[in-house]
């Protein structure tokens, strides 16, 4: 198998409740593909158990080849996964700035004894980090607030400073968790081209959750849509927006 | 090329001009000097615990209990092993030993940090403070209860500043550096930090460990200052009083916990002069007076209602001064 990622008869249980039942797919290393699904059909709880926050209750996820189940957090985002919050989670006290800093953390090439002393290499790898930084902030118009608190901007560039943390990582998979949410809709489209033009760029395969339907159908290739945890469809976004069974999920919930 | 070095320069200069003091140091007011060299070591204690409470956001009420490990074994050092290597080789391997036993420490602490958090994690490092406080108590090479004598005189002015410079310098440059950058992450917001691919786990560990590091030599430094030491004397109210500097001093900010390191000592100084300068006062009020936990815990309530950011938390009024005095912008320090 090509595909980057590959999610296998995934299953996760709290307690009674079945959040994810038996879901498998994947996405190709080039690939834009979309989550889609009513309210709390399982969406986030699918990133949860990629990125290593819940232990899954079955199933395998495979990233390049190999199951990335049983290890932690961290090391998940090192094997270049990386991928942004529902409600957002910049870190409140720092700087735009040292939000993407610490996404470098994992590469930096010193370490402990280095940072105390900022001796030897220190100099060097503090430059690349902030040039790196500020070339990635340039990109998304983001440098004039680099030193504000990241947690003061308005909404809309909040989301993105999350965006460019995750791609500082260098990650090849991104998985965005309703990056759109709360946007009106003209600028739901202005992040669904920038979305486009990201994966370009920085040559990374893109997960994309949304719950908006209309959201996502012009820029995914392909979308998985979840309905109490379970895959009721999936193939390209015009056979997705025919489909009896997608409508009758959607319409369920507008008549909830 | 000099601003490049500036930092270093300043660390040279205050050994340095400490190593000079302590030359002359037989020449002060005793009791004075008594106070700066407390001042000192709460110092090296507050900024320590800053990295663990401050930066890293675990609450830990276990400095005393490293202090005292630290005190104590670099006393054992002194007596048993290092005595005769002359103060200029033997007292810095105490000091150091110290430290090093109770890092080891620091490492017992850190691993429940990695499961408890908030106020759990309070009081398990408080448990730690106090079980080391016992068995200390029970241990007959070292005095037990009755404490430890005769510890040479070896502390001076050199010394406590020479190491407080190293703390200042060695922590502020830590977290200033993109790497230092994951202790702040870790207190922010933890799963964002885990999911940016940082080690929590390491950096909590981390955190403990250099903390406990300097509050050992702060405790070695105590020791062959006061030359008796007592278990008593290394209270959880001591590690209350070390968790009141940093809070004071603004959770965070290194300058700011030594400001306040120094305010309470000489507060705590100014408490027992209570009863002799304010003696018209009557007896049940100067009781009150001379308690300081009482008088520490109300100061303490009143600056977090009126500065909850402490003293000199974030936009203080110290940061705005030093930054017009060295013409060094908030940009610039955080693109230089
Ligand atoms: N940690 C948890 N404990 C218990 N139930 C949870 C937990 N996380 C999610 N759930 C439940 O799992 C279901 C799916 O949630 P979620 O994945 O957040 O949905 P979505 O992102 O699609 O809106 C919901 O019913 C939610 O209440
Ligand atoms: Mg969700």
């Amino acid at each position: 198998m090509d595909d980057l990622l590959t999610v296998d008869k995934l299953t996760m249980r709290f307690g009674g409740l079945t959040a994810v039942d038996s879901l498998s797919f994947s996405v190709p290393a080039d690939g834009l593909h979309g989550l889609i699904g009513p309210n709390g059909a399982g969406k986030t709880t699918v990133f949860n158990m990629i990125t290593g926050v819940y232990a899954p209750t079955a199933g395998d996820i495979r990233f390049n080849g190999s199951s990335v189940v049983g290890k932690k957090p961290f090391q998940i985002c090192q094997t270049a996964i990386a991928r942004t919050f529902q409600n957002i989670r910049l870190c409140p006290t720092l700087t735009v700035f040292e939000n993407i800093q610490i996404a470098q953390v994992k590469n930096l090439d010193y370490g402990f004894f280095t940072a105390t002393t900022h001796a030897g290499r220190f100099r060097r790898d503090e430059e690349r980090v902030a040039a790196e930084t500020f070339e990635i902030l340039d990109l998304f118009n983001l440098r004039r607030v680099a030193h504000e608190k990241a947690t003061q901007l308005a909404y809309g560039d909040q989301r993105r400073v999350e965006i460019v943390r995750a791609l500082a990582t260098k990650p090849k998979l991104l998985l965005l968790d309703e990056p759109a949410a709360g946007m009106n809709p003209v600028e739901k489209q202005e992040l669904m081209e920038l979305i486009k033009e990201v994966k370009e760029r920085f040559n990374v395969a893109i997960l994309l959750i949304e719950h908006d339907m209309k959201v996502v159908m012009g820029i995914c290739e392909h979308i998985v849509v979840l309905d109490h945890g379970a895959k009721i469809a999936a193939g390209p976004p015009a056979a997705i927006q025919a489909d009896p069974a997608v409508i009758e999920a959607y319409l369920g919930e507008a008549t909830h | 090329m000099l601003r490049k070095y500036w930092k270093a320069a300043t660390l040279l200069g205050v050994v340095l001009v400490s190593l000079l003091i302590s030359q002359v140091e037989g020449s002060f007011n005793q009791y004075i000097f008594q106070i700066v060299i407390y001042a000192g070591i709460n110092i090296i204690l507050a900024v320590s615990l800053n990295l663990i409470n401050g930066h890293t956001g675990q609450f830990s009420l276990g400095h005393a209990g490293f202090m005292a490990i630290g005190a104590y074994t670099a006393a054992v050092l002194t007596r048993d092993v290092v005595g005769s290597w002359g103060m200029w080789i033997g007292f810095p391997v105490a000091l150091i030993g110290g430290g090093l036993m109770a890092a080891v420490a620091g490492v017992v602490v850190g691993i429940p940090s990695l499961r408890l958090r908030g106020d759990y994690l309070a009081i398990v490092t408080l448990g730690f403070g106090e079980i080391i406080r016992v068995i200390i108590q029970n241990l007959d090479f070292v005095g037990g209860a009755r404490g430890f004598a005769a510890i040479p005189k070896l502390t001076d002015f050199f010394w406590v500043f020479a190491i407080v410079g190293l703390v200042m310098w060695s922590l502020s440059n830590l977290v200033k550096s993109t790497y230092g950058k994951g202790f702040l992450a870790v207190r922010d917001d933890e799963i964002a930090a885990e999911a940016m691919g940082i080690n929590t786990t390491r950096y909590k560990v981390t955190a403990f460990v250099t903390g406990a590091f300097f509050a050992g030599l702060a405790g070695g430094l105590y020791a062959h200052y006061v030359t008796y030491i007592t278990p008593t004397q290394f209270s959880f109210i001591l590690s209350i009083e070390h968790v009141m500097m940093v809070i004071v001093g603004g959770m965070g900010s290194n300058v700011g916990v030594a400001f306040a390191a120094v305010l309470l000592t000489v507060l705590k100084e100014l408490l027992k002069l209570v009863p002799d300068l304010l003696w018209f006062l009557p007896e049940w009020l100067l009781r009150i007076l001379e308690n300081r936990m009482l008088l520490f815990s109300i100061l303490l309530v009143v600056i977090m209602i009126l500065r909850p950011q402490g003293l000199f938390g974030e936009g203080d009024w110290v940061r705005r001064w030093w930054r017009k005095l060295t013409g060094r912008g908030r940009k610039a320090e955080a693109t230089a």
